[in-house]
Parts: structure tokens; sequence; C-alpha cells
């Protein structure tokens, strides 16, 4: 199932010097202690591995060093000047000192330079909280300033929107260029630039065109202080009070790792996690910004119709219902009269759960669709990792099982009118656009019972005759397996408020009531059903289903080694 | 000395080929491509001790010898530093308004010697008519044989091209200068690499300048030992061409043997003769604007070559010398020093990018009468702050040289200016910058 290589067998012990082989790592000294580190890193990760912390701000893991911010300055031993830690190379016995009182100062007297004309008013800075200036401020500057001038100002180019998402503030601006360098090397699309020099430098887009590609929330993503935000963020929250929780994008099937940022059961924003084999450091607008649409509901409470009225239920009433159109189905036209349909929107769990159903039904007839979308990447470090689909789970689903089985039949079938269910359950309403189509619902709707489960209404939940209200991603967890055949976990970052279930707990009580599981099982145990009995699921490994690591806007987490 | 470098200036259509071939141009082209090896030719600049003139001074056929053996199959390039922009400077725009075909010799035979294909000529966006002089040379060049496709018939070619700046003192640092050159925003680059491995296009490159190039036709005419005898000693060798400006009564360029004096320079007939009214000197730059103040005091037996001036703790530089006198305020000239580089600083370093307006902020409180006595220290601290490796290349170690030294060494001055809140002359400086 993994998307990795095999582990090589463990290397053979190394035969005794001097006929060794050539090692792959250098003896890096920091404040006296050697370290063996790999080759490939820079002095900053390399520091970083020793447990030591370089502050700097322009140095980026995925971007060129340009060695600007001068930051970073360390001591290094035979070079009588202080330098760049990003810019130096690592060799083999190279020292390197990071407390002296010469790298005290320079840092201090890079952090006095940077603060002279940066606003001090923290308080009404959308940053505040997560600013890598206010982190290297406190951690290495002094609090006293001798600069009694004018501050710089940029009228005209402060809190302006460079393009569909993101403002810019260039009095906030320190000048690092990780969005310049971001635009120019991951996206492609170069469209930040420095204008102007010296200290009227300022980064804006050429010619005044919009910085508008697809990964535009990126920019902000970088930029260590306030400079760039996001429109649909910026002062909603102040963002020490977020809870961030693990979780998968749901715009497409490359399944970037997230982390839902909430509040009081409010989703306020989607940040990148962190994961090098899929969506590294970034983040695409279309997915970063479906954040908000977490927070619709329309569907508050389980609905009953009678002919044409409709009513509020209770939700245990409501699958009773649905359970008893499926047996009084069964009992008059056999099996072959239920559809089952799954939701390339749903979990693994989710769609193994109506799998079994269908199962123990012994109904062949079941299926999944998922909508084509315009293809999305994403820069998983040097290569693009691309999806077309509209959903986060079509692979999963399929994979459960949710195609037509022997003599079965699939939605194509139904929607053709080549066959004829009785009685139709959805699990997800919003399945795809079908599902808000007058013309398709109207040929689901030929069928005796429709039953579905939402959260937001479109014509399939007007149209069935039980709707359940269900959980939206933040409010449930489970997995999703993306474009690479990767099985990815998202968790739960509030629960839904009741009546509100998740899907996995609706279908799993209408499971018991047709009389089969276990009112006990959680998504961990569908998951451990799932790894015992669907191919390909028995070896996921623990890092894979985990993924990325959390991260904090304008700064980068340890990556290790790519 | 007899001119050397100067010697074809004031003749009349001293620009012209044929002017140049009368007078035996070319000479050492013939030499060369007659039998001489590229290795052999290096060896002939190293023996003659030639310093770079652009203002580090350090030894040509050195630098040369860096190009790597082995290129890997990337070209080698020749880039002519004509982008004089030191403040008081202004002795290559002489070399090449008058005597262009001396550098195209020079640049055709140090490509020779550094198996160049393609040299081009950086030049100053200013230098207008420099470019167009040095354009027509080209193309005489062209026309006579002497650039093209095998050159002289020795199987040898080159082509120069002349490309124009747009107004960038940074573009003179030779890593900036191949970032412009490249069409890219002029910064410096990170070193290492150095341009000898990995210069224009990312191929080995050196950087020469104008007047550096235009010395190696004379060393070949005239054999290194020849030039290596000009100068003060085996380490400060050749003919130099020294700008004098300032308040002095013949301001120009003069050529003279490396190692001049700095007050037979100013005071002899043959150079500036004197300071104007007589007036005592208060302070000379030595080496352009990036260079530390000399007082009156520190210029008695001062040469002017690269270890001589050094030895007074400041630097030749491009050898522009900057003469102020009594009746100069120090502090006015020193802001006016810093409104340059405040204005010149690229930005991408945050050391230079905050630190040369706020000095120039703090110069301008204090010369209009606004300052504090603590602005004086502060002046010094903020110096500190930007130098010896807090940045990418040297600007801010140039910036911080005209406040620096001033505050030190005229540090009555300042003190006057924030505690009587005048100036001590009563006029601002006629220097500018």
């Amino acid at each position: 199932m993994s998307a990795n290589p095999p582990k090589p067998p463990a290397a053979p012990a190394p035969p005794p010097a001097p006929a060794g082989p050539p090692k792959d790592t250098f003896t890096v000294v920091f404040d006296g202690q050697p370290i063996e580190v790999p080759k490939h890193l820079n002095l900053i990760e390399a520091a970083k591995l020793a447990g030591i912390d370089i502050p700097h701000f322009c140095f980026h893991p995925r971007l060129s060093v340009v060695g600007q911010c001068r930051m970073c300055l360390v001591e290094i031993e035979g070079v009588p000047k202080i330098q760049a830690a990003c810019t130096t190379p690592l060799k083999d016995g190279l020292s390197v000192k990071t407390t002296t009182d010469k790298v005290k100062t320079g840092r201090a007297a890079t952090m006095e330079f940077l603060l002279i004309n940066h606003p001090l008013d923290c308080p009404i800075c959308d940053q505040a909280g997560e600013c890598t200036l206010q982190d290297n401020s406190f951690g290495y500057g002094n609090q006293l300033s001798q600069f009694d001038e004018t501050k710089r100002q940029y009228p005209g180019f402060d809190r302006t929107l460079l393009g569909p998402h993101v403002i810019a503030d260039m009095t906030r601006c320190i000048q690092c260029t990780r969005c310049i360098r971001f635009c120019h090397e991951i996206a492609g699309t170069s469209e930040l630039t420095f204008l102007d020099r010296g200290g009227r430098t300022l980064v804006w887009t050429h010619d005044g065109k919009p910085l508008a590609n697809d990964w535009s929330g990126c920019a902000a993503d970088v930029c260590p202080v306030g400079a760039l935000t996001t429109r649909e963020f910026r002062f909603r929250k102040r963002v020490w009070y977020l809870n961030k929780t693990r979780s998968v994008c749901p715009g497409c099937n490359v399944g970037c790792n997230t982390s839902i940022e909430t509040k009081e059961e409010i989703v306020y924003r989607f940040l990148p996690r962190l994961n090098p084999a899929v969506n590294d450091y970034w983040l695409c607008d279309h997915g970063r910004f479906l954040a908000e649409s977490l927070n619709l509901r329309d569907v508050h409470k389980a609905t009953i119709r009678t002919g044409t009225s409709v009513q509020d239920a209770h939700v245990p009433a409501a699958i009773e219902r649905i359970a008893q159109e499926i047996r009084r189905t069964v009992e008059q036209t056999g099996p072959s009269g239920l559809f089952f349909l799954g939701s390339a929107h749903l979990s693994n769990e989710e769609n193994f759960l109506l799998r079994k159903i269908a199962d123990h039904l012994a109904c062949p007839n079941r299926d999944v669709v998922v909508d084509k979308s315009r293809t999305r990447k994403i820069k998983s470090q040097k290569e693009w990792v691309e999806g077309d689909e509209a959903a986060p789970n079509f692979r999963g689903a399929k994979e459960m099982g949710l195609a037509p089985g022997r003599g079965g039949y699939g939605l194509d079938a139904v929607l053709s009118g080549k066959a004829a269910p009785e009685c139709v359950l959805i699990a997800d309403a919003g399945f795809g656009t079908a599902g808000d189509d007058a013309d398709k619902v109207a040929l689901l709707r030929r069928a005796r019972f429709v039953a579905t489960a939402a959260r937001t209404a479109n014509a399939l939940t007007r149209a069935a005759d039980v709707v359940l209200p269900a959980a939206s991603l933040a409010e449930k967890e489970g997995t999703f397996t993306n474009v690479q055949d990767r099985v990815q976990k998202f968790e739960r970052a509030f629960l839904p408020r009741p009546p509100v279930r998740a899907h996995w707990d609706l279908l799993l009580m209408l499971a018991i009531a047709l009389g089969w599981g276990d009112r006990n099982w959680t998504p961990a145990d569908l998951l451990k059903q799932i790894a015992a009995e669907v191919e390909g699921y028995g070896d996921v490994r623990e890092e894979e289903l985990e993924g990325g690591t959390l991260l904090k806007k304008g700064d980068f987490a340890w990556a290790g080694q790519p | 000395m007899e001119p050397v470098l100067t010697r074809r200036v004031g003749k009349p259509n001293s620009r012209a080929i044929d002017g140049y071939v009368a007078d035996g141009g070319y000479a050492a082209l013939r030499k060369v491509l007659g039998g001489w090896t590229p290795e052999q030719t290096t060896e002939e600049v190293k023996k003659s001790g030639l310093r770079g003139r652009g203002g580090a001074g350090f030894p040509t056929g050195v630098k040369w010898g860096f190009v790597p053996k082995d290129t890997k199959g990337k070209p080698v390039y020749l880039l002519c530093n004509a982008d004089e922009s030191e403040p008081g400077t202004f002795k290559d725009r002489l070399l090449m308004e008058d005597d262009p075909h001396q550098l195209i010799e020079g640049m055709v035979i140090s490509s020779y010697a550094l198996k160049c294909r393609t040299a081009y000529i950086y030049i100053r966006g200013e230098f207008y008519l420099g470019a167009r002089v040095l354009e027509k040379a080209v193309e005489e060049a062209y026309a006579e044989g002497f650039l093209g496709e095998n050159i002289l018939g020795s199987g040898y070619s080159l082509d120069i091209t002349v490309h124009r700046g747009a107004g960038a003192y940074i573009c003179g640092e030779e890593t900036g200068l191949i970032e412009s050159l490249e069409g890219k925003r002029g910064q410096p680059r990170i070193k290492p690499p150095f341009p000898a491995v990995s210069g224009v296009f990312n191929a080995p490159t050196i950087v020469n300048n104008v007047e550096t190039l235009c010395c190696v036709p004379h060393i070949i005419n005239r054999g290194a030992e020849w030039f290596a005898k000009i100068g003060r000693n085996e380490k400060n060798t050749g003919p130099k061409l020294y700008c004098i400006s300032g308040h002095v009564n013949r301001p120009g360029v003069y050529e003279a043997a490396m190692g001049l004096q700095l007050k037979d320079l100013i005071f002899g007939d043959a150079y500036a003769r004197g300071m104007t009214g007589g007036k005592k000197i208060k302070a000379v730059i030595p080496g352009g604007a990036s260079a530390n103040m000399l007082t009156a005091p520190e210029i008695e037996d001062c040469p002017l070559d690269f270890d001589g001036v050094a030895a007074k703790g400041s630097m030749l530089g491009s050898a522009a010398i900057i003469v102020m006198n009594e009746d100069t305020c120090i502090v006015d000239a020193a802001r006016n020093l810093s409104k340059f580089f405040s204005h010149e600083s690229c930005g991408q370093c945050t050391p230079c990018r905050e630190g040369t307006p706020w000095l120039y902020k703090v110069l301008d409180r204090i010369e209009e009468g606004e300052g504090r006595v603590e602005d004086v220290d502060l002046l010094a601290r903020i110096c500190n702050q930007m130098a010896n490796g807090m940045t990418i290349c040297v600007f801010s170690d140039a910036a911080i040289a005209p406040p620096l030294s001033s505050v030190t060494k005229f540090r009555d001055e300042y003190m006057h200016h924030v505690q009587k809140k005048t100036c001590l002359v009563g006029r601002k400086a006629l220097v500018t910058a």
C-alpha cells in the first residue's frame, strides 16, 4: 500500500578502516560537540540535528539560499569574520560556534536593524503569535532601540490586495524574499519581485499584475512576518486561540496533509502540514480556502417525508425508518431491489461500512462515482503530484469494494433507466454534482424510497424520504487513500453538535438496525477490519497514516532527510 | 615618468584605429598571437606584479590563474568592469573616451591568455560618450581583423560586446555586475563560488578593471621587468592614474609611477598645484568615497599605492583623492556621502538596507542642528554593527567609512554640532559626491 519503496535491507557492517567506503556524512562540531550530519544539509538544518536553533528569516529548506537576512550569524573556527550559517558550506571538521559574544552582538544588531523600520504594533498585526520577527526579537534582540527617526512608510503599498487571496502590507515586510523565491522556484510563475532598492526596497508584482497562481496562499505561508496574509483568514481569529488538528485536504485526490485550525467548533483556516512525500510545505488555494466551507450547515436534524410533508425526526427513529424500508424491499423484491451509493468524499471506514451493509444484505448493487476536476497539482519536493478528481477518496472508496458485484448494477444503469431499484441509500448527498442535478435526482427518485445523509442541502436532500444530519470533515476521523495510494489519517477537530453524527456513526447505527455490527466500533476498529479484509491495506505503516508535521505560518519544521 | 597609459590622451583623433596603429598600437597583440602561448602570456602578467586597478588591488596574473584547468565544457568569459561609479573616480572614463583601442588590445591579449572566446565591456549607463566611442572602436577593430574570427590569421577568435549599465553603484561590485549583465537585478552574489569559478551564466569569468586591462599591452610590449621596475617597491608596480578633486587648484587625472607621495599629488607643479586660495587641508579621502578619511598630519609621507595607504589605515581603492580644506564641514561631508550610500544600497542585506538610511538620517539631524550628544556614539555604534561579515558584499563596509572615520578623527567637530547646535566652520561642504 505504501508509495515509498520498501526499506532496503540493513547495510552490512562497514569493513575495518582504512578500506572503508567513503562515508555519506560530515563530522561537524557545534559549540564543541561533534555530530555526524548528512552531507546535503544546510548548516542551519545540521545545527537543528544537533539540537541547536540558529535564528533565521530568509532561509527555507525548499528555497534557494540567499543569505540576505543576516540573522543566522555564527562564528566558524579559522574564519575571522562573522558568517551567515545558511551560506556556509558543510564540510568535515567544520567547527561552528553559536553562542559567542560576537554572535550574540551580531544577531542583536540584525534584530535592531530589522525593527527600526518595522511597525511595533503587534497587537493590531494579524501575524502576532506566529511571527518569526517576534520570536527572534524575544530570543536574540535587545529590548531597547536608539532609533528616533520617522519610520519608513509605503503609501499605496500597504494593506492592499495583491491577488485574489493575498493581502500585502509592505510596511511590515523585512525583505527576506521568501515569497519571491516561492513564486519563482516552486510555483514557477514568478509574479513577485523586488522593486526599487536600498531602504526603499519593496516586494510587489511585475507591472501590477495580480499574484494569482494556484498556490498564492503559500506566499503568505512562507512570509515570516505580517507582510503577506490571506484575505480569508486576516483578522478572523488571534492565532494563539486556534487548535491545530491533523487532517487531509478534501479538495482533490492529491490528499495534501493539512492542519485544520479551529476554535469553538468553527473552522478558521487550513494550513499545510509538512509531508515531503505528498505536499511538502505547500497547499493549493483551491484546497486551502475550502476551510470555511466546513462551517456550512443546512441539515441540522433528521427529517422524514410522509407524502408531501416533511417532518423533523429523532435520528434513531429516522434510521429505523430506513431499516424498515430496506427490510420491506428485501421481502418484496429481494436484495436486487436495493441500491447503495458510496461517496468519494467519505472515508475508507465509511465506504467500508456501506459495503459491509450491502454484503450483509447480499445486495450486489453498489457503486461510487466521482466528478472530474481540472488537474490540481502540488510540488512534492522536485516532482509535481497531480490529481484530477473533485473528491479526496475515490480510489479508497473503490478499494473498499464499492463497485457493482456479480449480477449487480451501478449508478449509470439507474440513471439510464436500465435498472429500477426500489430502495436507494445514498451515503452522502454531496457525493457529486449529480446530487444537485434536478434531472438526475428525478431519475433516482423513481425509486419508492430514497435515504441520504447530508450537511448541506441540495436537490437530493429536498427529494429524499429520509435525510440524516451528517458531520463535516472537521467533526470526524478516518482515512483517505490518495492518488499515490497512500492511506492517510485525518483526525477530529471537534465533536459534531447533536443530533449531527459522523457518517460512519450513522452507517453503523443502520448496520446494527439491520442486524450486523457492534455499537462499540470506532473508525480505528473499522480500519483494523479493513486492514484484515482489504487487499493492500494490511501493511500500511504508521508514519504513512500519520502523515506530515504540523507547521506554523512563516516557519518550517525540521524536514529530516527528504 | 613619461606617460604610459595616457600617452595618447589629448592627441588629435586619438580614438581612431589608424592613429592608434600609427603610434605602435596592436603591436603587442601581434607579438602575442605570433607565437606566445596563453600560459606564457599569463606568466608575463604575473611577473609584472600588476595589481587590479579597480580598488581591491588583487594581483591580476594570480586572478587569471584561478580559472579552473578543466572548465567542464563551459566557456571562459572576460568581463571588463567599466562601471566606474566610485565617487571621485574618473580615470577609466578618460582611458575609454580618449584611447579606446588601448583597452581593446588589452582585452584581446587578456582573452587570449584566458582562452576566452567572448568578452564583455560593462560600461556604466551614464557614460554615454564612452559607450559610443567604444562601440565605434570595437567596430573598427572587427573591420581591421583585430576582433572576430581568426584574428590576424592566428586561428584565435574573440567577440567583444559593449553592454551599458542602467545606473547603479552596486553594479561596479563584480558579482553585482555579473547579475546585471545577465539581465537581472544588480545584487551581489554570495561568495564562494568566486567568479573565476562561476561567474557570467555560471561559467568561469575574470572581471578586470579598465585601467588594469590597459596596462596589459604595455607589459607585453616592454616586458614584465620594465613594468615591475616602475613603482615604489616590487609589490606596488607600474604606472597609475590618480584622480584628484576637491579644493585644489588643478583637479584632474594624473599619471605617475605607483607610490606617488600624496603631498606631491596635491602640491606638485605637475599635479594639482596646491590648495585653492592657499587654505589648509582638513581631510583627504585617498581612495574614493569608500575609503577612510585621512587628517592633515596623516598625509605626511603617504605613498599612494596599495600598501602605503593601507598602512595609514585607509585604502588606495580606485585612487580617487578627494581633498577637503579647513572650511569644510566634516559632518556635512559625511552626510553627503551617506546620502549617496543610502541611495545606492541594493537592499538585500538587512544591516546595509536599514543601516545606510539610518546613518544618513542621524547625520542629517546633527548637521541641521537637531543632534544630541548621544548621537555621536550612536553613529559609531551603527557603523560597527554594519561591517565585518554582517553583509554579503563589502558595500556596507564602504558605506561606514566616511561616517566612522570622520566621527573618530573629527569628534570635536561632531560634538560642536550636537552641543552648540551650529556648524563649526559655518558653511556647507563644497564636496559633492
